[in-house]
């Protein structure tokens, strides 16, 4: 019953993530400035971040997890260099 | 027993973070220039995804070492890449909506 | 020594952050491991008196439950001026002073001051600084200096 109730909720918390997903790429596209389009790349992807973390809960499998941590120090690297070409005209 | 606990505190973080999610987004559309956007997404939206994270840590086997690292990693940059887009931005030229005060810009 | 047994500390933790073992041998590998670790490399370690080791535990340990009380009362906050419909701001970028002489000390008490409720730091200055753009200037105006005057005492107790 309950392992029901959790499963319904994950597959509902994915759909609700695929529209946050549809909202950012939005922002991105018609931002009004650049720092605006970097939010949203920011937030893309940590709403990457967050539909694997609710694909390790799916497939109860924690190799989904390994893949997040990776895409968030990638993450993490690409906003601070992008904002520091932004800031600066130059990467180093 | 247990594994009814672990499953209630797995719903519970679950629906909390996908609240947080969509509040994080919201908050991007809704507020009005870029710092207070900022606020939105780097606190409430990795906010969001910690919580996803804790129900990962109590519904799925094996993991929970590396989810922890993960929230750590997650805590420490999120405040960096807001500081980093908030410099940028000030640096670029964009100011603050309707400031009761701004200290910064007689230097 | 104090310094060498907390390298090794961290980076036994990290093993088994990232191989989720808890089982004994897989703790004494990880042990092995740093050591080996720490041998090999040989970095250059100032030493240290080990009689301060317990206080600094104890404040690294108050310190991150500072930390991350902060940061759910802020997601809180912040959740509640998005949602309420008519959005109450009162934008603003003050100046607030620091104490901080090293870079180390510097960074870290930037990085608490962005997770204190409603405040972002903007940018730093030559002298230290803070100028931090805050949601609703009224509410912070007085708490923000006696917090951020604690934070840098238990930084001075983990990093003397």
């Amino acid at each position: 019953m309950l392992t029901t109730i959790l499963t319904t909720t994950i597959y509902l918390s994915l759909l609700i993530h695929l529209a946050l997903i549809a909202v950012a790429v939005w922002r991105v596209w018609r931002g009004e400035n650049v720092i605006d389009r970097l939010i949203g790349l920011d937030v893309l992807s940590l709403l990457f971040l967050a539909m694997l973390v609710l694909l390790a809960l799916v497939y109860r499998d924690s190799i989904y997890i390994d893949v997040a941590l990776g895409l968030a120090g990638l993450g993490f690297i690409t906003t601070i260099a992008l904002a520091k070409y932004v800031a600066d005209e130059q990467m180093f | 027993m247990m594994t009814t606990i672990l499953q209630v505190v797995a719903l519970v973080a679950i629906i909390l973070g996908t609240f947080f999610s969509v509040v994080g987004i919201v908050g991007m559309v809704r507020l009005p220039d870029v710092y207070a956007r900022l606020h939105a997404t780097g606190k409430v939206g990795v906010f969001g995804v910690v919580l996803l994270l804790i129900g990962a840590v109590a519904w799925t086997p094996l993991g929970w070492g590396r989810a922890l690292l993960l929230i750590v990693l997650l805590m420490v940059s999120g405040p960096v890449t807001a500081h980093a887009l908030a410099s940028a931005a000030y640096r670029i030229g964009l100011r603050v909506k309707e400031p009761v005060r701004d200290d910064l810009r007689e230097i | 020594m104090y310094y060498f047994a907390r390298a090794v500390l961290l980076l036994t933790l990290m093993y088994l952050a990232l191989t989720s073992n808890l089982q004994a041998s897989n703790i004494v590998m990880g042990l092995l491991l740093s050591v080996g670790v720490m041998a090999l490399l040989r970095p250059q370690l100032r030493e240290a008196d080990g009689r301060r080791a317990g206080t600094a535990v104890l404040a690294l340990f108050r310190y991150i439950f500072v930390l991350i009380w902060d940061y759910i009362v802020s997601g809180i906050q912040v959740a509640r001026i998005v949602l309420s419909p008519t959005m109450p701001l009162h934008q603003a970028i003050i100046a607030i002073p620091s104490d901080c002489q090293s870079d180390l000390g510097l960074a870290l008490s930037a990085h608490a001051l962005t997770l204190t409720p409603g405040e972002m730091v903007v940018e730093i200055g030559d002298d230290g600084t803070m100028y931090t753009h805050v949601l609703d200037v009224e509410k912070v105006e007085t708490a923000v200096a006696a917090a951020q005057k604690q934070r840098e005492e238990l930084l001075e107790k983990i990093f003397p």
